[in-house]
């Protein structure tokens, strides 16, 4: 995964003054664990429970930092409801 | 289904007298799945600028090889490696917006690219093309960040031995799904290069994976504190560790810890190369453990 520029990182803090560096490394690094297992093999439940509580955390942090992207995607989602 | 207009570009002709070598293919993705899993489908708009989808190739082809102005990695460079490497592109235009077309996904929760792994062979098969390494390379206008799946090794069929810290592990000569990137028409600096890393290692024998963020154990990174002295030890070779990670440090919250580098003063290819100090990341490398992982894992699969 590419790593996010140093500009990107200081944009995100400039639009999302609530977000710190750990919030930003945190959500890198869940991103990240993604592609760390084969999404074509077979998992079991507690690895199916885990992972959906990574990706509760990641749209979390998601929202915390890109919260105009966020609004971005429900309007979109609005769009593709209606 | 035959694709319309097809156009192959042989960029490295590889290793010619072998049925099946070693393969990089590099492809213009024809239709974006927006957002990821979502069974949406969208053309891509790489597939109406050819000449952008070229210069990304090119792009692709030159830091494979280490043709990038003061770029220090050389990998597949040595003239024992890079002849026998077969790259080959392929520019499509026309298909429909439809699952099969699809190589590329935007990320839902990021603006990441991500490759449609299981797509990837039967795509190249339209062609009578292989890849061990392929790249769907996209326009998309909100999606811009690169990112790799590793390869899933054909572990049912043989390989060259190695041992990392006494297990006994290969490097295949053949994979189940290749390594996959998905990467931006304006992708640039060391991020191809990057991903190949990724792309070309391996679920079940070795995960080259990320350091600039506190990963995982996998081929190039352990967890622990203290750092021990010895990083581990691949085959016969005993690999220092990283203790203070050049010039970027560890995170004081950080378990993770890398292997000893081969110029000290960068970030590892696998870290955050745009840390450089001197803001040149072309002079980033691999670890130790990396370059040597990658190098013999590329022998092998070239020697096949």
């Amino acid at each position: 995964m590419e790593p996010l520029k140093p500009q990107h990182k200081r944009q995100i803090l400039e639009a999302s003054p609530a977000a710190t560096p750990q919030e930003i490394a945190e959500y890198e690094k869940l991103l990240a664990e993604r592609f760390t297992v084969d999404p074509d093999l077979p998992r079991g439940p507690e690895s199916l429970d885990l992972r959906q509580r990574k990706t509760d955390r990641l749209k979390e942090l998601r929202r915390k930092l890109f919260p105009e992207a966020e609004a971005d995607a429900d309007a979109h989602e609005e769009g593709l409801t209606r | 289904m035959t694709p319309p207009n097809p156009i192959v570009t042989v960029m490295n002709p590889g290793d010619t007298t072998k049925p099946d070598p070693f393969t990089i293919c590099i492809i213009s993705n024809p239709v974006l799945e927006a957002p990821w899993k979502t069974g949406q489908f969208v053309v891509d708009p790489i597939t109406s600028n050819q000449n952008a989808f070229d210069a990304a190739a090119h792009y692709i082809c030159d830091v494979l090889f280490g043709r990038l102005a003061s770029q220090r990695e050389q990998l597949l460079a040595d003239p024992t490696i890079g002849p026998k490497i077969r790259v080959v592109s392929i520019f499509v235009t026309g298909l429909p917006a439809q699952d099969v077309n699809s190589l590329v996904a935007q990320d839902t929760d990021s603006n990441l690219l991500i490759a449609r792994r299981t797509v990837f062979l039967p795509f190249l098969k339209r062609f009578a093309l292989n890849a061990d390494v392929a790249y769907a390379v996209s326009a998309s206008p909100t999606h811009m960040r690169a990112s790799a799946w590793y390869t899933s090794d054909d572990d049912a069929r043989s390989g060259v031995a190695f041992t990392l810290d006494g297990v006994s592990l290969s490097h295949r000569y053949y994979c189940l799904i290749p390594g996959t990137v998905a990467i931006h028409a304006t992708a640039s600096s060391m991020t191809a290069l990057h991903e190949f890393g990724h792309a070309l290692s391996s679920y079940s024998n070795g995960m080259v994976v990320d350091l600039y963020v506190d990963s995982s154990p996998a081929l190039n990174c352990k967890v622990g504190r203290p750092i021990p002295p010895q990083f581990a030890t691949y085959d016969t070779t005993v690999n220092a560790s990283d203790l203070i990670r050049d010039s970027i440090n560890y995170p004081s919250g950080w378990s993770s810890y890398h292997c000893q580098l081969i110029d000290p003063g960068f970030p590892a290819l696998m870290d955050d190369y745009w840390l450089a100090p001197d803001h040149v990341p072309e002079h980033s490398q691999h670890d130790k453990i990396t370059r040597q992982f990658l190098a013999d894992r590329v022998r092998a699969k070239i020697g096949r």
